[in-house]
């Protein structure tokens, strides 16, 4: 089992957190900036829609739990950074959640 | 953030409140197109604007101030107790108005600014925040202007048979417009900065518009308020211009915020556009009642009607978050107590916390409200005061069942389907056959 492996699993984790307002979850939302092993710890950094999302609190907490159960197999535990640079766009969202939105590519 | 009990106590019993505003509206009707001054109509207006709006905002503050403010109410003990005292104010105080006895305007106007006392002592920790932007700022002079509003109340309160400070129209306008614009409007002004940007995923180049809004509408309070106590006119104009174009900048915000949008028009935003449709009507009665060659009469009913349509900006406004707020209150006190899921096994979501069938109909239901308490006001129309009663209790009736009893409805669900895929794994394991058995 490699790095890339309880990484691949924490980011299948991360699809059950989900918005309570949006109804989507995280990873679909382009929330997940980036997933990396440091000092054999998972390091997950997220952003958030807006600054002072009521969420602010209730999303980070979801994702480092669903993160540490995800890659507790490996030894690992996880943390997550909460990060607003850069900030987030609709453009870092799937096709599905940007049609949720009424955001859809064509 | 506080314990969810400090914020939902003040906002059912806003609810509450609504639905007694709108009863005690339905029976003032007829005395209320008569003299918009008399004992009638200052006892609906009294329990409209402190029962349901002012009981409303302060249970938002309570939730709201210590997020944006980065720190905690001082108590959460008197937090706790806050909404009973001030809620029991704001009822006995219409009710000494439209039934006596005496000694109750006093007391319950005295119960009301405890009430407000300990909410301002409360919610200053965190409003006093600094380099939090202008949501605070403008807070900050909210909660000035509801202390100063309270203090005015009482004054008039324990003097209604001493008479050394009479009730002339033009103090009874001060005292209102203090409370519309000074208290409540300037809060919503200043928290919309905040909220707007949230639930419309929108990422403004600039908030010019929203810092102008603010300090605009607290200077042109500040201006105005003199001006109409103390009848110096152009005092009293120059304020309502000033209040105006911050009205107008909260006005211009709210097209940007839509303009830079990340997500489709919704329930929310109906309510939002609603409530400054009233605003923009507000605006012109205020001024044709200010400037417009009239009878006193007429004037009067102009006034009466500006007051009406600011209670309508602020009660559209209020009714359309407590969408958004009650759900997420309650999401976060569901989670805790362990409810992540929906009764369908989904992730718990905050549109799984009432029925948007009902919540539209509640829109709609508030709108009529709205539209008939400002025709009925200005026509003089019994019958249309009397309807508009009787559709704003019909909306605290709506929200009471939809937003209030939604989570217990949810925890209800969740448990049925619990205890059904309990017995389905117990029959088909054999136990429930067991423990049938003799």
């Amino acid at each position: 089992m490699t790095d890339t492996d309880a990484i691949e699993q924490a980011r299948e984790a991360l699809r059950q957190v989900y918005d309570p307002e949006l109804g989507l979850d995280i990873v679909a939302l382009g929330l997940v900036y980036g997933l990396s092993v440091e000092d054999g710890r998972l390091v997950i950094e997220t952003t958030l829609t807006t600054p002072g999302c009521p969420v602010s609190e209730n999303l980070p907490q979801q994702a480092v739990e669903a993160g540490s159960a995800a890659v507790a197999p490996f030894g690992m535990t996880a943390e997550v950074r909460v990060v607003w640079d850069p900030p987030w766009t609709p453009e870092r969202m799937d096709e599905h959640a940007a049609g949720t939105l009424g955001f859809g590519r064509t | 953030m506080p314990p969810a009990i400090v914020p939902l106590t003040f906002l059912v019993a806003a609810a509450i409140g609504l639905v007694g505003f709108g009863v005690v509206l339905a029976f003032a009707a007829d005395g209320l197109v008569v003299d918009p001054r008399g004992q009638a109509a200052i006892a609906a207006v009294h329990l409209g604007l402190l029962a349901f709006l002012s009981t409303a905002v302060l249970g938002a503050l309570h939730q709201f101030a210590p997020v944006v403010g980065v720190r905690p109410l001082r108590s959460i003990a008197v937090g706790r107790v806050t909404p009973f005292v001030f809620f029991a104010g704001a009822v006995a105080l219409p009710t000494g108005f439209a039934y006596g006895p005496e000694w109750l305007v006093p007391a319950g106007g005295a119960v009301a600014f405890t009430g407000i006392a300990l909410a301002a002592w409360n919610l200053w920790q965190p409003l006093s925040s600094r380099g939090k932007g202008t949501s605070i700022l403008g807070l900050r002079m909210s909660v000035s202007f509801l202390v100063a509003t309270a203090s005015f109340g009482v004054v008039y309160a324990f003097d209604r048979h001493t008479g050394w400070f009479p009730l002339l129209s033009n103090r009874v306008l001060a005292h209102a417009h203090l409370g519309l614009l000074g208290w409540l409007g300037l809060t919503y002004v200043a928290v919309a900065e905040k909220l707007w940007p949230m639930f419309l995923l929108a990422h403004r180049p600039q908030t010019h518009a929203g810092d102008w809004a603010v300090r605009l509408l607290a200077t042109g309070t500040a201006l105005l308020v003199p001006g109409l106590l103390f009848g110096v006119e152009p005092l009293a104009i120059a304020g309502g211009i000033v209040a105006i174009a911050g009205l107008g900048a909260h006005l211009v915000s709210l097209a940007g915020v839509i303009r830079h949008r990340r997500r489709r028009l919704e329930l929310l935003h109906a309510f939002v556009l609603a409530s400054s449709v009233a605003l923009v009507a507000a605006v012109v009665l205020g001024v044709a009642a200010g400037l417009a060659d009239v009878g006193s009469d007429t004037r009067a009913r102009l006034a009466a009607g500006e007051v009406a349509a600011l209670f309508g900006w602020i009660a559209l406004a209020v009714i359309g978050h407590a969408h958004k707020i009650v759900p997420f209150i309650s999401w976060s006190a569901l989670r805790e107590r362990g409810y992540t899921n929906a009764p369908g096994g989904g992730p718990l979501l905050f549109a799984d916390l009432f029925d948007g069938r009902v919540a539209r109909a509640t829109f709609v239901a508030a709108c009529a409200a709205v539209v008939l308490v400002v025709t009925g006001t200005l026509a003089a129309s019994s019958t249309t005061v009397l309807a508009a009663g009787c559709a704003f209790a019909a909306v605290g009736v709506l929200v009471l069942g939809n937003l209030g009893l939604g989570p217990r409805r949810l925890t209800r669900a969740v448990a049925t389907s619990r205890a059904l895929a309990g017995s389905t794994e117990a029959v088909l394991d054999g136990t429930s056959l067991t423990e049938e058995l003799p």
